[in-house]
């Protein structure tokens, strides 16, 4: 499989990356040993706008499955984002303090929100989408979006 | 206004529904308006689209300011596109994370956070606006000098 699938609609790209997870809202998981780090899908930040903040719970914050783990305000839309697993949080990307536009520059690379010590990820990815489902859901919605 | 008469441009984004558009220009009214009516002109960007001749006149004549409202820009690019100078260029996302205390809302309407971002904007502005002016003056000043 590619690093990324990707379609256009207009004049915008949206590119899924095919090493993680996502859950239906547009939030990327992936594991990295015994923790998962989380993280915006390219076509949530580009549906949303710029990031003026991005405000994530507290390292040692306890969440289960769809706790609210993450408030993103952008130029368009203020959005509560659910964690897409059952863990306790372990790092908060410092970079959101001082540049929280790095999540609209690099949605899966420097743009990273968290990282989750997972308590069950076998379990919590039944939940989320892989990447060819994810991708096949906001190819679709897009274009009825767009019609 | 310096002593040759340049006035520098403000130029905001024309976004029209955007939020941060309104900021915008309620920023650019606020300078040309209320605190340096003397020293500043407002230009329309949407005039700097459609090839306005006396829009670009003004804008190859003094400088601009440009005030976008997210980051495509478009008031910047248009005025360097149209030949004009941009001195200073103001983003209001850039500002608001400055001044997370004044949320802006509306559209048609700003919210109250919305008029004091723009007012925060404004002042920003027009501390450009003011050092602009001042080295305009020097300059001329020592233009005067040279010519006796």
């Amino acid at each position: 499989m590619p690093e990324f699938l990707e379609f256009t609609i207009d004049k915008f790209t949206f590119r899924v990356a095919t090493d993680r997870w996502y859950d239906a809202a547009g939030v990327w998981a992936m594991p990295e040993g015994k923790n998962v780090r989380i993280g915006v899908s390219d076509f949530m930040q580009q549906r949303s706008g710029d990031v003026a903040f991005a405000e994530v719970k507290p390292a040692g914050t306890r969440l289960e499955y769809d706790d609210d783990a993450v408030v993103i305000e952008t130029i368009k839309v203020d959005i509560t984002l659910g964690s897409p697993v059952n863990g306790t949080i372990v790092e908060v990307n410092p970079a959101l303090e001082t540049s929280p536009e790095v999540t609209n520059q690099d949605p899966y690379g420097e743009g990273w929100l968290a990282v989750v010590e997972a308590s069950d990820w076998e379990t919590d990815r039944a939940h989320l989408l892989d990447p060819q489902a994810y991708f096949e859901k906001i190819k679709k919605q897009a274009e009825e979006e767009t019609r | 206004m310096t002593i040759s008469g340049q006035k520098v441009v403000i130029v905001p984004c024309s976004g029209i529904g955007k939020t941060y558009g309104s900021v915008s220009r309620q920023a650019a009214y606020i300078v040309v308006e209320d605190l340096r009516p003397e020293d500043t002109q407002l230009a329309a960007l949407s005039l700097l689209v459609m090839g306005d001749e006396a829009s670009r006149a003004m804008l190859a004549e003094n400088p601009a300011i440009t005030i976008d409202g997210c980051k495509l820009a478009c008031a910047t690019k248009m005025v360097q596109e149209s030949g004009g100078t941009v001195a200073q260029a103001f983003a209001v996302l850039d500002v608001y994370r400055r001044y997370k205390q004044f949320k802006p809302q509306g559209i048609a309407e700003l919210n109250e956070g919305g008029e004091q971002l723009a007012h925060v904007l404004a002042e920003e502005i027009v501390g450009i606006v003011d050092h602009i002016s001042i080295d305009s003056d020097v300059k001329d000043h020592h233009k005067g000098c040279e010519n006796g």
